[in-house]
This record gives C-alpha cells, structure tokens and sequence, in this order.
C-alpha cells in the first residue's frame, strides 16, 4: 500500500493535534477545534486512528521502564556508532582514546564474549589467555611491546624477546613491567589489579611517579592515583585459567559478583545472605552447576524469572522473591 | 528455471566458496564470538541472495562486509535495548518486577518502540521520552531542555509522525 498525498498530508495534521492535546495546556477551544477537525473528513479520522495506535504501542511498556531503557541504550549506541563511523573512514581507532570504551571492546585486537576463554600465541612466542568479557589491543612495534587492556583479565607469559623490546600491559588505571614472567592482571571499572606467578613485575599508577615492584606469589591492586598495599595470593588466584573460582570464607554477595561475570544478565542476591561465608570451588565454565552447588551446599534458594534473570535467597524463606 | 537464474545461483555460490571463511573471520574479529558470526555470515549471504544482484558484484569483500557492517549495528542496537532494559529491570524493587512471561513480552514491545522512533534526531527522542513515558507536559519539558514550548510542540509533532509512519512501514513489511 502506498499512503496517497492526502493519506501522508492528513496523518502530518493529525500528528500536530496529537501533539497539541497531549502537551498539558490544551484548552478547551483546542479540543473543540480538534473535533470539528475530525469529523470534517473520513480521512481525518483514519489518520487519527492511526495516531492512537502509536500510542498504544507506548502504551505497551510501563513509562518507568522504557524511559531508562531507551535512554541507556541510546547512550551507548551513539559511542559505537560514532566509532563505527570513524572505522569506516580512517580505519583506526586509536586517537579515540580511553573515552568510548564500548566501541573499542568492540573492534579491539582481542576478544572474549562473556562466559568464553581463549588462548592466543602472540608474534613473539608469548602467550595470551583471555579470561571472560575482554578486550585487548595489541601495539608491537620496533621499541616495545604493549598490550592495552581495554577490560577484563589476562593471564600473559612473556617470552624471551630477541630484540629484548620491553613487554607492557596497559590499563586505564597504570601499567605492568613484565620482568620475564607470568602475571595476571585484570582491569575493572575503578580499580586495577596485578598477580605474579612467576618472576616479578613493576606495577605503577597511570597519575603517579611511584612504581613498586611485585615478586611471585604477590599481588596488589590499583588505582588512576595510586599502589594497594602488597598481598599474598592463595589459592583463589588464577583459578579462572582452570574453569573455576575458588572461594575461601568469602562473602556470598562477593561470589555471585564474581560468578555474574561468566554469563548474561542479573544474577540477583538477597541482601540479607549477602554477607553469608560461602567455601568450595564453583565451575565457571557452567554458571548454572555453579549455582546448584551454592543452593545444595548451603540452604539457598535459586528462583529462575528467565535465562537473564536469577534470584538467590535464603532457603527458610530469608529474602522473598518476585512473584 | 532460466539461464539467467542459473548464473546468478553460480554467482552466489562461487561469491560464497571464496569469500565465507574470509567474512566468518572478520566478523569473529569483531564480535568475539563464533556464534553470533556465523549467524550473522549468514545472514549476510541471504542479503545478498534476496537481492539477485550477486552477477554485478565487482569488489565482493567491500561489499560484503558493507552488509556485515550493517547486520552489526542492527545487532548492536538490539544488544544495548537488551541490555539497558535489563538494567532498567534490575533497579525496579522487588516488587514491581513484571513476570517471566511479563518479562519477554515487555522487552519485544520495546524493541518495537526502539524501531519506531529509529530515525529520529535526539532531541526530539528525548523530548518524546519525556512525554510520552515520564508524563512530562510541554511547559516541564521545556524548561528542563531550555527550549520553547513551541519548539515542544513541533518535536512531538514531529515524533508522532515519524512514528506512526514508521509503524504503516512495518506493518507492511
């Protein structure tokens, strides 16, 4: 069907009175105008039908939930499509900085999805492990090697370079001198954080001159202004490399953070078990095996709203869930 | 079946030998995600299927990765609506959270929504939003935007026109 001069002229007036009678000030002349408008023409009143059925397609979704939705959609598309835009033009990019970080997840060297681990040989023999939802770009030149960490967690093993280039992770929040090792580090939204295995590293904060050197067996977390203080790993650390996390006496709230990280959507915790000590090794490679554990292990309850939706309560009825 | 569709057909398929590991490849590289790639490869060949014009295709990897390019926007719109809804759903109290069944129903009539105002300049999208899902009048809207109620006015105008256009092309399509 195609919409005649008239049909697309009418539908153009009908969405001016839409308009006007939804704004709040109309008046009671407006209203009247507006009827003898409608009843003037069959057309008017097709086009007018058609203006109620946008707006009961708006109508569809609560106000309280559509308006942030779109919103915060709308906000991350315009940095990606910006990005997509640019790719298309120069092909990099780079010179956008740290600032549009999805857009650069996205096209980054790099990639895991969420709940995927990936190993990559890089050109100089080290090797590259890639834990869940990580992106990092890859910036090998004649002087140095650098790997940005764009987010997420890397377990790198350098190997011996015959140009002896330096080897560098970058973060958001400081960067990592590789000293012949093998290390992890993980960029999360505030904080950095560094685990040596092997060898030693020279961690230091991207806005401080100081820099601290970490031995096997150490780990220190950071930010953009400055070092942690220096802490023993345990067992915990790089349990990930394995397909699991390891907990010891740890806050449930602090597992499921962890756990949510290895699949999509809200995994939800009630507040009032938040702080219940939970011990055990959980597969991260099956979230859901993971959660049958907690829940057989420790008297909770799992309530499924749907694959993007989990509820973790008390078991004896601590926490209520939705209906 | 005539001559021509036979040497369009071979034209897709060669089209389709050659070039489908090298698209897998590129779009992997850029969604991280074997699945989502091989849909989306896909999905990019039936494009160019539907479109019969595989015979004409002289530079088939720029063109081809000019629908990929397309087909992963479209993927990334719906991810981030999927997204910020579930974000959204995350910071309603307990309980007000819609269903399971709720739920889905919701999140499909909002990507409908997303597709409506698809198109519309910002300002007018968010003058929409304000009004039609925050209850705003014109006069509130306007003050908080710094803009005339008149300007408001013609946004959503505007809006509802764009939409409800929108909504005849869908529904044909």
């Amino acid at each position: 069907m195609n919409l005649s001069p008239t049909e697309l002229k009418a539908i153009g007036v009908a969405a001016r009175w839409y308009a006007r009678l939804q704004s709040g000030i109309a008046t009671d002349a407006d209203r009247a105008a507006w009827n003898d408008w409608l009843l003037a023409d069959d057309a008017h009143r097709q086009a007018w039908q058609r203006m109620t059925a946008v707006g009961e397609q708006m109508a569809r979704v609560p106000g309280g939930l559509a308006a942030p939705a779109l919103r915060g959609a709308e906000r991350s598309r315009r940095q990606v499509l910006r990005s997509v835009l640019v790719l298309t033009s120069a092909g990099s990019l780079g010179w956008l900085g740290w600032r549009s970080e999805t857009s650069q997840n996205l096209f980054a060297d790099f990639r895991t999805a969420v709940g995927e681990r990936r190993e990559f040989r890089l050109a100089d023999g080290s090797s590259l492990l890639l834990n869940t939802d990580t992106s990092v770009n890859l910036r090998f030149d004649g002087r140095q090697r650098v790997l940005e960490l764009l987010r997420g967690e890397i377990l790198v093993t350098t190997a011996v370079d015959p140009m002896q280039r330096p080897f560098k992770v970058v973060t958001r929040h400081g960067e990592v001198l590789a000293l012949g090792t093998r290390f992890i580090v993980r960029s999360r939204e505030h904080t950095g954080e560094v685990a040596v295995l092997e060898k030693a590293v020279e961690v230091s904060s991207a806005g401080s001159a100081s820099t601290v050197r970490l031995q096997a067996g150490q780990s220190i977390a950071f930010n953009a202004t400055s070092l942690g203080a220096i802490r023993r790993n345990d067992a915990s650390v790089g349990a990930w490399q394995q397909g699991s996390i390891i907990a010891i006496d740890r806050p449930l709230a602090e597992l499921l953070a962890d756990l949510s990280r290895y699949r999509t959507g809200v995994l939800r915790c009630d507040p009032r078990i938040a702080h219940l000590k939970v011990s055990g090794a959980f597969p991260i490679d099956d979230t859901d095996l993971a959660l049958a554990a907690l829940e057989s292990g420790f008297s909770l309850r799992i309530s499924r709203y749907s694959r993007y939706w989990v509820n973790v309560s008390g078991a004896d009825g601590r926490g209520h869930s939705p209906r | 079946m005539s001559s021509n569709d036979l040497s369009l057909r071979s034209a897709v398929n060669d089209l389709y030998c050659d070039h489908h590991g090298w698209l897998n490849g590129w779009l992997r590289k850029r969604l991280g995600n074997a699945f989502d790639a091989a849909d989306l490869a896909q999905d990019t060949f039936v494009r160019v299927i539907k479109a019969r014009n595989a015979l004409e295709i002289r530079e088939p990897r720029p063109y081809l990765s000019m629908i990929a390019k397309g087909l992963l926007i479209d993927l990334f719109r719906r991810r981030s609506l999927e997204q910020s809804y579930l974000e959204a759903l995350a910071a309603m109290p307990e309980a007000q959270q819609p269903s399971l069944e709720e739920q889905a129903i919701l999140l499909q009539a909002l990507m409908e929504i997303d597709r409506l105002l698809q198109g519309l300049g910002p300002k007018v999208k968010q003058a929409f939003i304000l009004s039609q899902f925050e209850g705003l009048t014109y006069p509130q809207i306007a003050e908080r935007l710094g803009v005339s109620v008149r300007t408001i006015n013609n946004h959503m105008a505007k809006a509802m026109e764009h939409c409800c256009l929108m909504q005849i092309q869908l529904q044909l399509a």
